[in-house]
């Protein structure tokens, strides 16, 4: 059992190896009395081979969970571990390495660099490695390969369409090979054929060293994943293994008392 | 290695993407190099001229004449070893004299003598090394040579602006008309800038000054070269040196004092221009500083997600202030081969000397370059601050 009270998805005896661990975590913004607890004694490890999301309302607290997962916040208590690397004990320089080695991000708005090619874009995540010119374009063309972007590497991101940008975004963060593939909203912006192809991607980039981790609102696209983890008011309200699961999760939402719909 | 290569990358393709406000931000340092470049370099090429000439002419030139009343028509003189007197003065390079004869009168002697008449005509005799010591020279012709005084010619040397009064032509042979006496032109002197009064003068033999009329070889003017750097302390020396306490009085001048004084760069003035090129400068600053700091808020999802892949705080401030090297360095020389430009093409227009001052090329392009990168320490502060969470816009 964690922290929250919730069975643990990978319980002993489990060959996945734990990735991330956040243990006990509280994020305040702000000082009392008006201080805003946006996360409220979170625990939850990501292990090898996850295929999780992450779902809640907003304001549950979602975003500032994948700001602390993506060592993009450190926590105002608790702990934050990467394999066995404290985040909250380095500095920026350190966090920054950890994060560029250890995770790719997928965001809604794709955040690609207007001015630079699908290739450059890409290669963006290889720079400040000390790898050679045709090393960082090798591996950044293989990166456009696997999302089936080879033919576009020139291309500009106004010159290419929104399922084309999410993919050169996905090849932006497994260039890196990293541990974990933090996706938040990934399919928000596309339409359903394209939101199904970043999907397909996804689906294929789950892997037995790699955990992939899906912020969303959109149940469909959670029912999808092995492991969904819920989120209201600051606290993770349910752990739950698709495998286990016995009811849709339309139903189990509405049934874990949060009396409002996902927005 | 790779990483500074990967560095210089990103920041001058940074730049090159946004190629209409990199050229904006550039404006500042290229007015503010091209201001001060311009404005101290047209004030030197203004008196560029005047530099040149004194350049020509050297600094060392030291004109010691008698002073007093004049007496039975004749100048006052100095003694007549005055020049022999002068030369044992150890900082005198070279000397000659020259005597002024008074109450001669001098004319062409083919027509128009009275048109003629009302100029007044200087007459003297002069040692044969004058052209040395002047570092004069001649027009057409000869100098007074050692033949003339050995022979009692009745030639002379006249100066260029006489010979342009009295329309001599090169090669004629002319006569002149010295107080009756009929002397051969040998030769028209050059405008001596030092010496004005040798322009319009006739030179004749020594020997036949004497012949003529009766003139005592004292000379009236003496023309002093002192040895480099020893000018003020020769012409302090000389007037001891040539009356040795006798009461002939000397007056002693530098007479490139005063095209000195012309020429001098007036300092107050250059420094005025240099303080408005800085404030131009500075002015650029300001806006290089505001032109970035928009930028870096523009640029705000770059910067997020370059953060997210891992690059750090200083990366990001280290690309930026490498964006405003970039920007000092390129305005910094255009702004000098702007300046460069404005400095001819003004001074072909006003037909000054184009002066270049290479020293403030470098001044001026280092503080363009400068303020250009402390311009762009506070956008880079400012973006290596932003937090990525912040501009990602999550969830």
């Amino acid at each position: 059992m964690n922290s929250t009270g919730l069975k643990n998805p990978n319980p002993a005896g489990s060959t996945k190896v734990q990735l991330f661990s956040l243990d006990n975590v509280y994020r305040i913004y702000g000082e009392e009395p008006v201080a805003v607890h946006a996360l409220d004694g979170v625990s939850l490890d990501v292990h090898s081979g996850d295929f999780m999301a992450i779902i809640g309302p907003s304001g549950s607290g979602k975003s500032t969970l994948l700001g602390l997962l993506g060592c993009l916040d450190l926590p105002s208590r608790g702990s934050i571990k990467v394999s066995d690397t404290e985040v909250t004990e380095l500095d920026d320089g350190a966090r920054s390495k950890l994060r560029g080695d250890s995770i790719g991000f997928v965001f809604q708005q794709f955040h690609l660099i207007p001015h630079l090619t699908a290739l450059g874009n890409v290669a963006t995540a290889l720079l400040y490695r000390d790898l050679t010119k045709s090393e960082i374009s090798q591996r950044a063309l293989k990166a456009l390969d696997t999302v089936g972007l080879a033919e576009r590497l020139d291309h500009r991101p106004v010159q290419m369409s929104g399922g084309e940008q999410q993919r050169v975004a996905i090849a932006r963060a497994i260039v890196t090979d990293p541990l974990m593939i933090l996706a938040d909203e990934p399919t928000g912006a596309l339409d359903t054929k394209n939101a199904k192809m970043v999907m397909d991607i996804f689906k294929n980039l789950q892997g037995e060293n790699r955990a992939v981790v899906l912020v969303t609102h959109d149940l469909e696209i959670a029912e999808q994943m092995d492991r969904v983890v819920s989120m209201r008011d600051g606290k993770i309200i349910a752990d739950d293994l698709r495998s286990e699961r016995t009811e849709s999760l339309q139903n189990t939402f509405w049934e874990s008392g949060s009396g409002s719909k996902l927005e | 290695m790779n990483w500074f290569r990967e560095i210089l990358s990103v920041a001058i393709s940074g730049l090159t993407a946004r190629k209409a406000r990199t050229l904006l931000i550039m404006l500042g340092p290229v007015l503010g190099a091209a201001g001060i470049v311009a404005a101290v370099g047209l004030n030197e090429s203004a008196k560029g001229d005047v530099r040149q000439t004194l350049e020509r002419l050297g600094t060392n030139l030291i004109v010691a004449s008698a002073d007093g009343s004049f007496s039975a028509g004749q100048a006052p003189t100095l003694p007549e070893d005055a020049v022999e007197r002068v030369k044992n003065v150890s900082t005198v390079d070279r000397v000659a004299g020259i005597t002024e004869i008074g109450s001669l009168t001098v004319h062409p002697s083919q027509g128009g003598k009275d048109f003629f008449r009302t100029i007044p005509v200087p007459v003297l005799t002069s040692d044969q090394n004058l052209l040395n010591v002047l570092d004069a020279q001649m027009l057409y012709g000869r100098f007074i040579n050692g033949a003339d005084e050995d022979n009692i010619f009745r030639s002379a040397v006249i100066g260029q602006d006489l010979a342009n009064s009295y329309q001599y032509l090169p090669g004629e042979v002319r006569t002149i008309d010295v107080d009756g006496k009929t002397y051969g032109i040998v030769g028209v002197l050059e405008n001596v800038d030092l010496v004005p009064k040798l322009d319009t003068a006739v030179i004749i033999p020594k020997s036949a000054a004497e012949e003529d009329f009766d003139v005592e070889q004292k000379p009236t003017t003496l023309y002093v070269r002192a040895t480099e750097g020893n000018v003020d302390s020769t012409a302090d020396a000389l007037a001891m040196a040539i009356n040795l306490g006798g009461d002939e009085a000397v007056t002693v001048a530098v007479p490139s004092d005063l095209l000195e004084a012309q020429g001098a760069v007036d300092t107050t003035l250059r420094n005025i221009l240099f303080l408005m090129g800085g404030l131009a400068l500075l002015v650029g600053g300001v806006g290089i500083a505001n032109v970035m700091s928009i930028s870096v808020i523009q640029r705000s999802g770059e910067i997020g997600i370059r953060r997210a892949l891992g690059h750090t705080k200083q990366t990001i401030a280290l690309q930026f202030v490498l964006e405003a090297l970039f920007v000092g360095v390129l305005g910094g020389i255009v702004g000098v081969v702007t300046g460069v430009s404005v400095i001819y093409l003004v001074s072909s227009i006003l037909g000054w000397i184009a002066t270049l001052n290479i020293p403030l090329f470098l001044v001026a392009g280092g503080m363009a370059l400068i303020v250009s990168v402390i311009a762009g320490l506070y956008p880079a502060w400012k973006a290596a601050r932003l937090e990525p969470l912040e501009t990602l816009r999550l969830g």
